[in-house]
Formats: C-alpha cells, structure tokens, sequence
C-alpha cells in the first residue's frame, strides 16, 4: 500500500514537474522535485521496497524526458543508495542534517550527470556552470522543505491506517 | 534478495544505456503518461488563457492602437517580400528547379515539457498512428522547434533545437556563411566554426543551411544577438537568440514527408 501510494504521489509529480512548473518564470528555474522524492525514499524506506520505487519512477521520467536512456534511473539510483548508505543507523538520518543532505546529493548528482556526460557524449556536452548548478541545487532545497513535511504526513497516515486495520492479536494460551 | 534485485535492475539500466532503443516498454510509459500530461496542460491552460483574457481587456484600446500601426508596417514590409518572391519563383523557374514545399505539416499540441537544464525536451500528442517517426522535423511558424526523437503509438518525445546535444547546419542568410548552430539551452544557439573573416553582424538572420538533408534549407533559426572576437582561435563567437519562445511553445507542425525513409535507404540516418 505505502510503495503503490508513494508511486502514485511520484507519478502525480512527473506529470507537474512536465506541465505546471513550465509556468513558472524562465529566470527562476525549476525544481528536481522528483529528485525530492527519490531522497525521502531513502530515508524512510527500506532497501528492497526504495529500490523498486526508485527505479520505476526515474524510469517514468527518463521515458518522458530523457535523451540519452538509462542515464536519469542510474543518477537517481546512486543518489539513494549514498543517502541509504550514509543515513544507515547514523545520527545523520535525523530531521536537521535531512535537508541540507538532499541538497548536497543533488549538487553532486549534477557533477556526476555532467562527468557521465562527457564521456558518453563529449561532443554534445552543454556548458557548465557554477552559478546555475548552485542555482539549481538552492531550488531543490526549497522546495524539499514544504515536500518533505506533505511526504511525512502522507506516509505517516498510511503507516497509521495500516496498523489500524490490522486486528489485534489474540494472546496465546500459555500466556493466559 | 537484495542482491537479485540490485542485479535485475542494473541489468535493466545497463539494457536501457547500451541498446538505447525505444522499445515496448518505453512506448507503453510514454503512452501511460501522455494523456495524463494532456489533461493537466489542457485544464492548466484553460485557465491561463482565461486570466490573460480578463487582463487583456484592461489594456485593449492602447493595443488596438499599437497593433493597427504593426499591422500598417508588416503590410508594407509584406508588399516588399511578396515582390521578392515573385522574382524568386521566376528566377527558380528560370532555373528549371522543382518547387520542393511538398509536405502538408501535421499539427501537434505540446501535451509536456521537460523544464530540467540537462534535456530541454517536449511530448506531443502525435504519434505512430498518425505516422510520425523519430527523426522527423518539428516546427512553428517562427522556424525550427526541433527533432522528433522517440514515438510511441500516440504520443512522441522530441528534441529541442536549443537542446545542449542538438546541432544544426546553419548559414547566415545574407551571404550564406555556414557553421553549426548548437543549442546552449536557455540562453538560445551558439553559432560555431565561423571564421574571423567571415562577415557577420548583430541582427544577421541565421537559416538551416540544408546539408545533410534532415532539415530543408531557407528554415528560419533566429537571429545574431552578440558576437565575439577573441585574440586567440580561428573563429568568431556567436550568440543566436532563437526566433522561437521554446518556453512558450503550445502548439508545433510535424513535416510527415518520407525525409526519414529516404535517408535510410540511402544508409544516411542521423546517429541518435
């Protein structure tokens, strides 16, 4: 129930970030916000049921959006597994260093997405640019804030009517 | 468990990434998403064109005005392009060419637009059934919009012409000077290989120059913004500023022509 929501919400994204944020003025740039999601999953998700969600969503987006296939699921996928990794039983998965972690993955998403790029396409590699990078990175960080607390709520309402729907359990004779 | 799953889905990316192709999976992705991404922006813009018409009538008569006086002069510059184009056809004629404006453009709504720095790729609502295959051109009015560059059965992903891995032959229309036009995302087109010699200005109009045969030549690109002459290099370097508002695009014409087949026939298929 919680990865088919979260697929949902994921798909409910990628269809915003392709149409609405269009509309948004061309000076201010746009959001990764699935990029957002990706990093939640890792931190609230377990490896199995991450992974999966991961892949199916950047997939979705890589189908829609990207140019060269298969490059946009491996970004995302890295991305998790290092937020996995570091926030893996460790005082950095608290609520403080969440943010700002999002932010630093997603900047050197950017390098690593430009590093690939320049192997696999050399020719066509775009310009680089500190200040957009930079501008790009503050963006995703912003707009995690409002995500991450709707991304909480949703996922602690579904984990909530989860265990109420699940009966209670009978004690054992021995017990008795 | 863990293992096998890291294992299938890399195997997957690693299928994505080496084939490269667009396959049944894709095809049914793009066709999934397609209608939902149609439905937001028809809703989505629905509204827009309601607001702007509200904040439109507040400025009406002052436009009316300035548009009566655009409409007197493009009238007068249209007097001067129709001549100029009659003595084009009777020179053409005279030439013995073919007329070659065969194809009747398909029109496609822009259901989707990728706003990430990195792709600068749209979604249009034309796909396969309506006989759209990857590799033809798509354009507006205003000149090239870009290439179409995977299709499923109703839907079709193409590829800006201000994409940072799109380049285009393209010379500068008054005295033919080519180069290539590269795509450097929002900020328009970079014109390369032009030699510091070449005579160029600020506001030479830049058009496809037709080599390699994927787009026709004469097709507008934009216009020279700024150019820039550094000591060091043979070359100049130019700022394109595209005559199309890729931010705005609603709406762009697919060339349904069998430009593609005769490429492949003739083994001459741009790598994608």
């Amino acid at each position: 129930m919680l990865v088919i929501s979260f697929w949902a919400v994921g798909i409910v994204l990628i269809i915003a970030q392709t149409t609405l944020l269009e509309y948004l003025p061309l000076w201010l740039g746009r959001p990764d916000v699935v990029f957002v999601l990706v990093a939640f999953i890792a931190y609230r998700f377990a490896w199995i049921p991450g992974i999966l969600l991961v892949f199916a969503l950047s997939w979705v987006l890589d189908v829609v959006a990207g140019i060269y296939l298969g490059l946009y699921p491996l970004v995302c996928l890295l991305a998790f597994t290092a937020l996995k990794t570091l926030t893996n039983k460790s005082p950095v998965k608290e609520s403080t260093y969440q943010i700002p972690l999002v932010g630093l993955s997603y900047f050197l998403s950017q390098i690593f997405f430009y590093f690939v790029n320049s192997i696999l396409l050399p020719d066509m590699l775009p310009e680089w640019s500190w200040p957009g990078a930079l501008q790009r990175t503050v963006l995703v960080v912003l707009s995690a804030i409002p995500l991450f607390i709707l991304f909480n709520r949703l996922y602690e309402y579904i984990q909530k009517r989860r265990l109420r729907g699940k009966p209670p359990r009978r004690r054992s004779q021995r017990a008795i | 468990m863990l293992i096998t799953l890291l294992l299938v889905v890399g195997l997957l990316l690693l299928a994505a990434m080496l084939g490269g192709r667009f396959g049944p999976p894709h095809q049914f992705t793009l066709d999934f998403i397609g209608p939902l991404q149609s439905a937001v922006t028809r809703t989505f813009s629905g509204i827009v064109n309601l607001k702007n018409d509200y904040v439109a009538l507040l400025n009406v008569r002052a436009e009316n005005k300035q548009l009566q006086a655009q409409i007197d002069k493009y009238l007068t510059e249209l007097g001067e392009y129709r001549e100029g184009y009659s003595t084009y056809r009777h020179l053409q004629e005279l030439l013995g060419l073919k007329d070659k404006l065969t194809f009747k453009p398909i029109a496609a709504r822009v259901v989707g637009k990728e706003p990430a720095y990195w792709y600068q790729t749209i979604v249009v609502d034309r796909g396969k059934k309506d006989d759209i295959l990857e590799g033809m051109i798509a354009f507006a009015p205003g000149g090239v919009v870009g290439q179409v560059m995977h299709t499923a059965d109703n839907y079709s992903k193409i590829l800006l012409a201000n994409a940072p891995s799109s380049a285009i032959d393209a010379m500068v229309q008054k005295n033919r000077t080519r180069g290539i036009l590269k795509g450097a995302g929002e900020k328009g087109f970079v014109l390369q290989y032009v030699l510091k010699t070449a005579d160029v200005e600020v506001g030479d109009f830049i058009v496809t120059a037709g080599i390699g045969g994927v787009f026709p030549a004469g097709m507008p690109l934009g216009k020279i913004s700024k150019i820039e002459k550094k000591q060091r290099g043979m070359f100049q370097e130019i700022e394109v500023e595209p005559h199309i508002d890729f931010q705005k695009l609603e709406y762009v014409l697919l060339d349904p022509t069998d430009r593609k087949a005769v490429l492949d026939s003739m083994n001459l298929s741009p790598a994608r």
